[in-house]
């Protein structure tokens, strides 16, 4: 190998674990995309609270790994650099306070974790544990997200 | 001399022109023999302060960021709104006798709410909604005073208003009301008992109108564009239309607006954002039957675009 090459591999490296493009290609885009999922997973338990729709353990179940795959990837969505751009909601805040926001993450997983655990069966078990999970959307963001109207 | 003719003439117009500019602009307000017989009522006062959300002005700041939980109720005032007229400084409304309004009668805190006039006979600058609490029910509002009388005194006396001329003059305040100060209902009439019920939790109490209605320049409500949505007054973006005919929430059913004042989730399970947030909490802290009530009367408005 030359000189050259084994130069512009490490290079290559060193940027690929460095610049954003290591969070994905485009984190504003991704991180979107993943909170678009959430809300969506998060539609059919409302529903059923709200008692619009029957109650269902195996859609609760799967909404509740959809939560716990994207409290798993979200905090790395954030990378310097992807504070604007497409419209982001998110806060200067999550950047300024980089411990409240892993904090307010953190909740979040502990939530769906502990939901994850409780495998409701019905109506009534599913109130309490998804009530704390979405105590934990609104509270991040209540501090971390932007919304004009 | 025609000339000291003309200029007695003059004195005389212009003395003419003061006394009715001074009596156009006077203070009205309600004596106390006009309030009506009514006991008032601590605990139906609270509801009427989460309604009217009269924490997410007064409460002190905590840090710099607005209150939290039990920080609510203390009511020491200190915000400052950074509008284009100056800077407001919202005053301490405790119970504490020299800084806050502790020894206030009912009828001054009447007159204060219903009427935009201080005990001394001073106009409020509309910053302090009382175009709208001047719909509430009068018993309400004595319901309110009790209320803010059971919560703890708070010291400290918060800095005058700073305001640039013409605002500066308190009484030009009389002239504004006497085209903007309406205690007439807004909406047509409610079909129904709930319908009303959410009536007076919105047009008054609740003061929805004061951001979802656009003003005119001289910042009266324009009443044919009632919650249609506005300009955002705190900022970037809009505040939403939230009549039937309005993009925002038109496709919401009146159990998903309820739902959403109680727990802040849109129907598509997004967030409350924004200014909201604090109205959402404060309205969460009211019965079911009322959130409903404020559902069906957004539901029976006029469909505005």
């Amino acid at each position: 190998m030359s000189n050259m090459k084994s130069r512009s591999l490490l290079v290559a490296i060193a940027m690929a674990f460095t610049s954003p493009l290591f969070a994905g290609d485009d984190p504003v885009h991704e991180r979107h995309e993943l909170m678009e999922g959430v809300g969506d997973a998060a539609k059919p338990i409302g529903q059923m609270l709200k008692g619009e729709r029957d109650f269902d353990a195996g859609v609760v179940m799967a909404s509740f790994e959809t939560f716990d795959d994207a409290s798993a990837k979200f905090g790395g969505l954030f990378p310097p650099g992807s504070e604007t751009g497409e419209g982001t909601e998110a806060a200067p805040a999550i950047w300024e306070d980089r411990d409240g926001f892993e904090q307010a993450l953190a909740t979040w997983a502990d939530a769906v974790d502990a939901a994850i655990a409780a495998q409701p069966q019905t109506l009534e078990a599913t109130k309490p544990v998804a009530g704390e999970i979405f105590k934990a959307c609104k509270g991040c963001h209540d501090s971390y997200r932007i919304k004009d109207e | 001399m025609p000339g000291s003719r003309i200029l007695r003439a003059l004195v005389a117009l212009i003395a003419v022109a003061f006394t009715a500019g001074w009596w156009l602009t006077r203070p009205l307000t309600i004596a106390p023999e006009d309030l009506p017989a009514h006991e008032p009522d601590s605990l139906a006062g609270e509801r009427i302060f989460w309604a009217g959300g009269c924490a997410s002005c007064h409460a002190s700041p905590v840090d710099g960021k607005r209150a939290k939980g039990d920080d609510k109720l203390l009511l020491g005032g200190g915000l400052e709104l950074d509008t284009p007229y100056g800077v407001f400084r919202v005053p301490n409304i405790s119970s504490h006798p020299e800084d806050g309004i502790g020894t206030w009668a009912l009828v001054d805190f009447v007159n204060a709410m219903q009427r935009g006039v201080s005990p001394d006979g001073l106009h409020y600058y509309p910053s302090f909604p009382y175009t709208s609490y001047a719909r509430m029910p009068v018993a309400d509002v004595m319901d309110l005073k009790a209320f803010l009388d059971s919560l703890p005194p708070v010291a400290g006396r918060v800095a005058p208003h700073s305001l640039g001329f013409p605002w500066s003059v308190r009484r030009g305040i009389g002239a504004w009301k006497r085209k903007y100060l309406d205690v007439a209902p807004i909406a047509p009439d409610g079909s129904s008992e709930l319908v009303e019920r959410g009536r007076q939790l919105v047009e008054g109490a609740g003061h929805c109108g004061e951001c979802h209605t656009p003003r005119d320049r001289f910042g009266g409500l324009l009443r044919d564009r009632w919650l249609a949505g506005a300009q955002n007054p705190e900022g970037k973006g809009r505040v939403p239309n939230i009549t039937p005919g309005g993009k925002n929430i038109s496709g919401w059913s009146a159990a998903d607006i309820a739902y959403y004042l109680e727990s802040g989730f849109t129907p598509e399970f997004d967030t409350v954002g924004g200014s909201m947030v604090a109205v959402q909490e404060n309205l969460s802290k009211l019965s079911g039957e009322d959130r409903e009530a404020i559902a069906a009367y957004l539901k029976a408005l006029p469909a505005l675009e």
